[in-house]
């Protein structure tokens, strides 16, 4: 069996290799999933349970492909894109995504969300060979590993590259800076920790502090009280944004007052007026986060054509929801790349091609993604958005400063 | 009726149902036939759980933890636990087929089971469920401390490993080739009846008439010259054994573990479908676990929304909704059909009610 899967692998990369040659696989569109009226696409999201929050991010792209759904499609084609519940649990993901690939007949499994959700089922979309298409997760692994998971590949910036971004800015802006962190005990937390640290290289400051909280815990009270007594006057949190919410709560409640780094993955606007309890919290103000997105409650963007697409289509195709959480951007932002890729994919989309696209991507600006952001991806680069831009919460809304932040090798 | 025939009804009654078991995946989809595989390993645990809860009278709110040590049992014996960085001497090889770390798998959760049991003894009612509830709660940090010897948080991937007995690759039984779904169908179906079989077995001599004395009085019991440890830890670790293989069917099954896989939720589903299925029976727990296996995905999937006023259906789509859908229905279930559940349902339903309160709230 082992030689089997040897063999599995290499017919995989063959079958890549001969997916990026143009036409190759024209008339062979023998893939589930797709007819000349519909591609199925299908994604884990955690509609309920602790991360519920992230539920935005299925129902952004929904809409998005709803309303190409409406201009006819890409090709004639239109999109059916089934979201299914895990809860945020590994196990349901697995459960959920064999429906998807065996029940459902998905052409590619697209934007499930999760480190751990995702990781579960990158061994068995990759033996099966369905495209595990830009991953809602910003772990390294995704693009790093790409040469072991070829059906696999992630879309925001990773983990490590945002962690890596923040020990650089505090590195230049503080001197000898002692610093808290509060992360989820998975990969995504030990993956931006990772990135903060290399992000400080030999500067004088450094993390004194690090708390763990599970996902399955019900808060994080005991922790950012440990964290307090370290005396740090940084507190990077990085937590998913229930977490993330109790952590701005209780460093008020304890009068605690450092400068605080707040991960993307929390960083929407309303996630943070949550956090400001009625703009009673005042430990908000300055903090600061990274972000790639447009975020639609900065007036900037008031008549920028990307977000008034966005608001419009937010209008017609998800009623009565949250227009300005921002997680309903990346939504979109993934759905637009992922129609672009149907779009240079030719009559007779494959599985293979699909991923041979998603691994040559040379686009032209994402109108959901902040102007300058490229989407690409090629030779020994799998990771798709690389670039972001710091930002400070001012006064209830945040304030972008500094231009944009790249790294290359994270 | 006299009790040969009664007996007699109930062998060919089994014996139907296990035609009928083998000849479903005749008629259902590849996948369907994965899903009542899930209904089989419920039902293993069900009957363990109510060989403690319906038979003897302990209340369990932690069987989901006796099925994670099933569960991990086979994993880490499948996968080893060296690749995490564990050496020594609870460093693990791997390597072992997947049937056979099945019966291993009940009997190392079958030992916790007895080792609980003990302090269990001196604990009862209210108590008792609070205790074995801590359990469950505990063991996704224990697992997740213990990290090179567990994996952590990431968990165990079994997908792809050679150990497995059918994977992309079809499985060839006496000429018969099963895709993994099949095979996963018959291996715990197979169990499944087995285990039932079992369970009738020992319910139905000397030790089932124990554990029904300790379940009515506990004083009668002794007076009568039954031991309450032994029978109170016989329970607890029987109870465990079931859990655990049933665990064990959960990690092949699911071809992968990690602390999340066993909830607190599953514990306490669990629970449900004994008391759906009716406490102090074998037969209506099948029920039971058609009931946690096919409920929630009912009240998520279309099924609910197409029987619905217009008004109604956008609320179904709304996050949360299945929850409560699932909640009603269960409601409504024990409303029309308390099922001769007494003292022992009010006291497991208040503590439930409050459990699916505080989540949906």
């Amino acid at each position: 069996m082992r030689r089997q899967s040897a063999l599995v692998a290499i017919a995989a990369v063959c079958a890549l290799a001969l997916g990026a040659l143009p036409g190759a696989f024209a008339g062979s569109s023998a893939d589930p999933g797709i007819t000349s009226t519909s591609i199925v696409l299908g994604g884990t999201s955690p509609l309920t349970g602790p991360a519920a929050a992230y539920a935005s991010v299925a129902r952004g792209a929904k809409a998005y492909l709803d309303s190409v759904n409406a201009r006819g499609g890409v090709a004639k084609r239109k999109f059916e894109y089934k979201i299914v519940d895990d809860a945020y649990n590994p196990a349901q993901s697995i459960q959920a995504t064999r429906q998807l690939v065996e029940q459902d007949k998905v052409f590619a499994v697209f934007n499930s969300l999760g480190t751990e959700q995702n990781t579960a089922v990158r061994e068995y979309l990759n033996q099966t060979k369905v495209p595990q298409l830009f991953v809602a997760s910003g772990a390294t692994t995704w693009g790093r590993d790409a040469a072991k998971y070829p059906w696999t590949i992630g879309f925001q910036p990773s983990y490590q590259a945002e962690g890596w971004v923040y020990g650089q800015y505090v590195s230049k802006t503080l001197k000898k800076a002692k610093i808290a962190v509060l992360l989820q005990n998975d990969d995504y937390g030990k993956d931006l920790l990772a990135g903060l640290k290399r992000g400080l290289g030999r500067s004088g400051s450094k993390v004194v502090a690090a708390e763990s909280y599970e996902v399955t815990a019900p808060d994080v009270q005991s922790q950012v009280a440990k964290l307090k007594s370290s005396g740090a006057n940084v507190f990077a949190i990085f937590a998913t944004p229930k977490f993330a919410i109790q952590a701005f709560v209780y460093a008020n409640r304890l009068a605690w007052r450092p400068r605080i780094i707040n991960n993307s993955v929390s960083g929407a606007s309303n996630i943070m007026l949550l956090a400001s309890e009625g703009g009673k919290n005042k430990s908000l103000e300055g903090a600061i986060s990274l972000n790639f997105l447009k975020e639609p409650t900065d007036p900037k963007w008031k008549n920028d054509p990307g977000m008034k697409t966005y608001r419009s289509v937010m209008g017609k195709y998800a009623k009565g929801s949250n227009v300005s959480d921002v997680y309903h951007v990346y939504g979109m932002a993934v759905a637009f790349e992922t129609v672009s890729l149907f779009k240079r994919l030719g009559a007779n989309p494959t599985r293979a091609g699909l991923l041979a696209r998603a691994r040559s991507i040379t686009s032209p600006a994402n109108p959901f993604l902040l102007p300058g952001i490229a989407v690409r991806t090629g030779k020994g680069d799998n990771f798709p958005i690389q670039q972001g831009q710091l930002q400070r919460w001012t006064k209830g809304k945040w304030v972008p400063f500094g231009g944009l932040w790249e790294s290359n090798r994270l | 009726m006299t009790p040969g025939t009664l007996r007699l009804t109930g062998f060919v009654a089994f014996g139907l149902f296990a035609v009928l078991v083998f000849v479903l995946p005749g008629w259902i989809s590849d996948f369907r036939a994965q899903q009542f595989a899930y209904v089989g390993i419920y039902l293993i645990a069900l009957l363990g759980l109510n060989i403690l809860t319906g038979y003897t009278g302990q209340i369990s709110l932690g069987h989901g933890a006796f099925m994670a040590i099933g569960g991990y049992t086979t994993a880490l014996l499948m996968a080893g636990n060296e690749q995490f960085g564990q050496e020594g001497l609870l460093g693990i090889g791997g390597g072992m087929k997947d049937v056979w770390t099945i019966p291993i798998a009940g009997i190392v959760a079958g030992l916790f089971g007895l080792a609980f049991g003990l302090p269990a003894l001196r604990l009862s009612g209210l108590y008792l469920a609070l205790a074995t509830f801590a359990i469950a709660v505990a063991m996704p940090s224990v697992v997740k401390r213990f990290e090179e010897f567990s994996g952590g948080g990431s968990g165990v991937n079994l997908f792809g490993l050679p150990e497995l007995t059918a994977g992309i690759v079809p499985v060839e039984i006496a000429g018969q080739e099963l895709v993994f779904n099949d095979w996963l169908y018959y291996l715990c179906w197979s169990i499944a009846l087995v285990s039932f079989a079992v369970a009738w077995l020992i319910l139905r001599g000397r030790t089932g008439r124990a554990f029904r004395a300790v379940r009515d009085s506990e004083t009668a019991a002794v007076s009568s010259g039954v031991s309450l440890a032994r029978y109170k830890t016989l329970a607890f670790g029987i109870s465990a054994a079931y859990a655990g293989v049933a665990g064990s069917l959960f990690a092949i099954a699911t071809t992968f573990v990690n602390p999340d896989t066993f909830p607190i939720a599953l514990s306490i589903f669990l629970l449900v479908g004994v008391v759906v299925g009716g406490l102090g029976g074998l037969s209506g727990l099948v029920v039971g676990a058609i009931f946690i296996q096919f409920l929630p995905l009912w009240a998520q999937g279309e099924g609910v929304a197409s029987r619905l006023p217009d008004a109604v259906v956008d609320r179904t789509k709304e996050p949360g909704a299945p929850a409560i859908i699932y909640g009603i229905v269960l409601i409504l279930l024990m409303f029309f059909l308390p099922n001769g559940v007494g003292g022992l349902f009010r006291r497991a339903g208040q503590t439930l009610t409050r459990w699916r309160y505080s989540r949906t709230s």
